[in-house]
């Protein structure tokens, strides 16, 4: 009887724990499907007539358009370049070097203990002087600080559960250091570097500060649907809501994908 | 072609020394087994001879060829690890052939040795699975496909059975051991289990420190340990060791005991020396009242092992063990003679540890 309660309580809390955290993206969503009249109305309106015009308002307006396109962009190569200089320092790091790992990722972490404000403003001084202020490369610049530290941190664990019994296995066979990583550890660590990579997407796909304060007339999405919020009395719900989910849309993609992954690990679990 | 020709190889981490000065000949065709205590310097020996840690100092030849700063691919040499470090992203074939698609044999030529390797090791059904869906056993066997294919030079094992259980541990050393009958590649294999390298070595080389304390046939180990640490690492039960002192006629005596020590083995030792006697358990047997060498006791506990018994003795209040077939007839407190043939008895300086035995 005493297990039965239980089990009713937790299910009731976890029940209302979905609610509380599924809640806002639902009304979200369906907000950016509603029409103006149905989204102010008094009493919510959960049956409604649908409607594609708020989605076609923000990708005809241009500004949400270029805000798209600088998003996509800015994070895809900064992920990319921060993958391709972090994931092989990470390896390095987890093989030769861990006497010094543990400091080496500290140093990396430390980057991340400071708030972004801090360095926003000197590297608006330093931009203006170098002629990069308000550009995709200087944004790309300053977020690769956030990608190779953040790739760093998450691929040294990720390249030290890779046995090392197997890379000398292939070097046994003849492989040399370079072969060992592209066909051995690298594969055998590509789910959770991967994991690292979603992660480090989202982190820099809604990151809003730095983006504000460097690049004033190349902004990216985050920065335009911000800015949607303050163009006066007449609030555009609907485009608002409409703009959030394309904006959230990628993360929550990713998210899903890497919580797929993690949950066929779990389940095929260790030997 | 393939002996193994180490000089003088020293290891040394840091200030740290792990092998100072150690030379070893290993003829060809032979099946030698490195032994020793966990920290010996054993499995560093084998990495070494593999390639996969460098040496401080010395010289490593393989066939007659200078190794020593040669990559690990590059010396003719196949390794099964502990952990038989299966690549979990390929199945069993692609393991098994790795090394020779590598290379860039051709399908044609590897298709037949792998039809041959995997028929002598049993695995046919095996191919197409992951690692992970094989059985400890089985991927050990994979481990081992995978060394021969590339028929090298020399096989190198780490400890490749300590992950099983202990009936296919005993299997798989039979296993191993036929195949080098077969095969006769030069082979080393590193253990710390003494029941393992006495069952399956042509020699052993048993290491301390770093260093190797003596190297001989299981037989020459067993029989005429060159050291304490040699005879009490060997053998089980482990040997008795009483202190004792020496009187005319190469008389051990010790409390009650007295023992009759063989001069064609031990012309070195004089009257009134000091020496340690090392007795081993299986070496001993019940006897009559009054004989030779005998050892009068009483019976601390009888351990049953089946075809015979561990009887463990207090004989002037320290513990001596000896086997016998008839053990079940005693029972603890009784009173128990045993003795032991004169040519089965170890003696070693109670200082230096080393034999007194002639050479």
């Amino acid at each position: 009887m005493g297990k039965l309660i239980s089990t009713t309580l937790t299910r009731a809390l976890l029940g209302l724990l979905i609610i509380v955290a599924l809640g806002p993206i639902l009304w979200t969503v369906l907000g950016a499907f509603k029409e103006l009249r149905d989204i102010v109305t008094p009493v919510p309106k959960l049956i409604f007539e649908p409607t594609l015009d708020n989605f076609a308002t923000i990708l005809r307006n241009p500004t949400i358009r270029d805000g798209l396109l600088h998003s996509v962009i800015v994070v895809s190569a900064s992920v990319l370049i921060g993958a391709v200089l972090g994931i092989p320092a990470a390896h390095s790091l987890a093989r030769h070097a861990r006497r010094w790992g543990d400091d080496v990722q500290f140093f990396v972490l430390s980057l991340r203990f400071m708030p972004p404000v801090a360095i926003a403003i000197p590297f608006i001084v330093i931009y203006l002087d170098l002629g990069i202020y308000d550009t995709l490369f200087g944004l790309i610049l300053v977020y690769l600080i956030t990608t190779i530290s953040t790739v760093i941190w998450l691929a040294v664990p990720a390249f030290e559960r890779v046995p090392h019994d197997i890379e000398e296995a292939a070097a046994m066979e003849g492989c040399g250091p370079a072969e060992v990583f592209w066909r051995f550890s690298l594969p055998l660590a590509a789910p959770s570097l991967f994991g690292a990579l979603v992660f480090t997407f989202v982190l820099v796909w809604n990151e809003l500060l730095l983006a504000l304060t460097l690049a004033a007339q190349n902004a990216t999405l985050p920065v335009v649907a911000a800015s949607i919020t303050s163009l006066g009395k007449e609030v555009p719900w609907g485009v608002i809501n409409a703009a959030t989910v394309l904006l959230v849309l990628p993360p929550l993609v990713f998210i899903g994908l890497l919580m797929g992954l993690l949950n066929s690990m779990v389940r095929s679990g260790p030997k | 072609m393939a002996h193994i020709h180490c000089t003088d190889i020293v290891k040394s981490y840091g200030a740290h020394p792990v092998i100072s000065g150690l030379n070893l000949d290993i003829p060809n065709h032979e099946f030698v087994v490195f032994l020793g205590p966990s920290g010996c310097g054993k499995s560093t020996m084998l990495r070494m001879i593999a390639g996969l840690e460098e040496v401080t100092g010395g010289r490593i030849e393989i066939g007659g060829t200078d190794v020593t700063d040669l990559p690990p691919g590059e010396r003719g040499v196949a390794m099964v690890f502990q952990s038989y470090a299966l690549y979990p992203h390929m199945s069993v074939a692609d393991n098994i052939t790795f090394g020779l698609r590598r290379q860039g044999v051709s399908k044609a030529d590897i298709a037949p040795r792998l039809k041959q390797v995997a028929e002598v090791l049993g695995l046919e059904q095996f191919l197409d699975r992951r690692p992970k869906n094989l059985s400890g056993g089985q991927q050990q066997r994979v481990a081992m496909a995978r060394a021969m294919i590339k028929t090298p030079k020399v096989f190198l094992f780490d400890e490749p059975l300590s992950n099983l259980d202990a009936k296919l541990r005993e299997k798989l050393r039979t296993e191993i051991r036929r195949m080098h009958l077969k095969l006769k590649t030069t082979t080393i294999f590193v253990t710390h289990d003494q029941l393992e390298a006495m069952t399956i070595a042509d020699r052993i080389v048993l290491m301390r420190d770093g260093m190797i304390e003596q190297m001989g046939t299981p037989d020459e180990i067993f029989e005429r340990p060159a050291s304490r640490f040699v005879a009490d690492f060997i053998g089980t039960p482990a040997m008795n060791f009483v202190t004792a002192k020496l009187e005319a006629g190469l008389i051990a005596c010790a409390g009650s005991i007295r023992m009759q020590l063989s001069e064609a083995e031990f012309p070195s030792l004089n009257p009134g020396q000091e020496v340690e006697l090392g007795l081993r358990p299986a070496r001993m047997d019940l006897c009559a009242p009054g004989s030779a060498n005998a050892l009068t006791g009483e019976v601390v506990l009888v351990e049953n092992m089946g075809a015979e018994g561990q009887v463990i003795t207090e004989v002037d209040g320290a513990e001596i063990s000896f086997v016998t077939q008839r053990f079940r007839d005693l029972s603890i407190g009784d009173t128990v003679h045993f003795a032991i043939r004169p040519d089965h008895i170890h003696v070693f300086d109670p200082k230096t540890g080393r034999s007194l035995r002639k050479d």
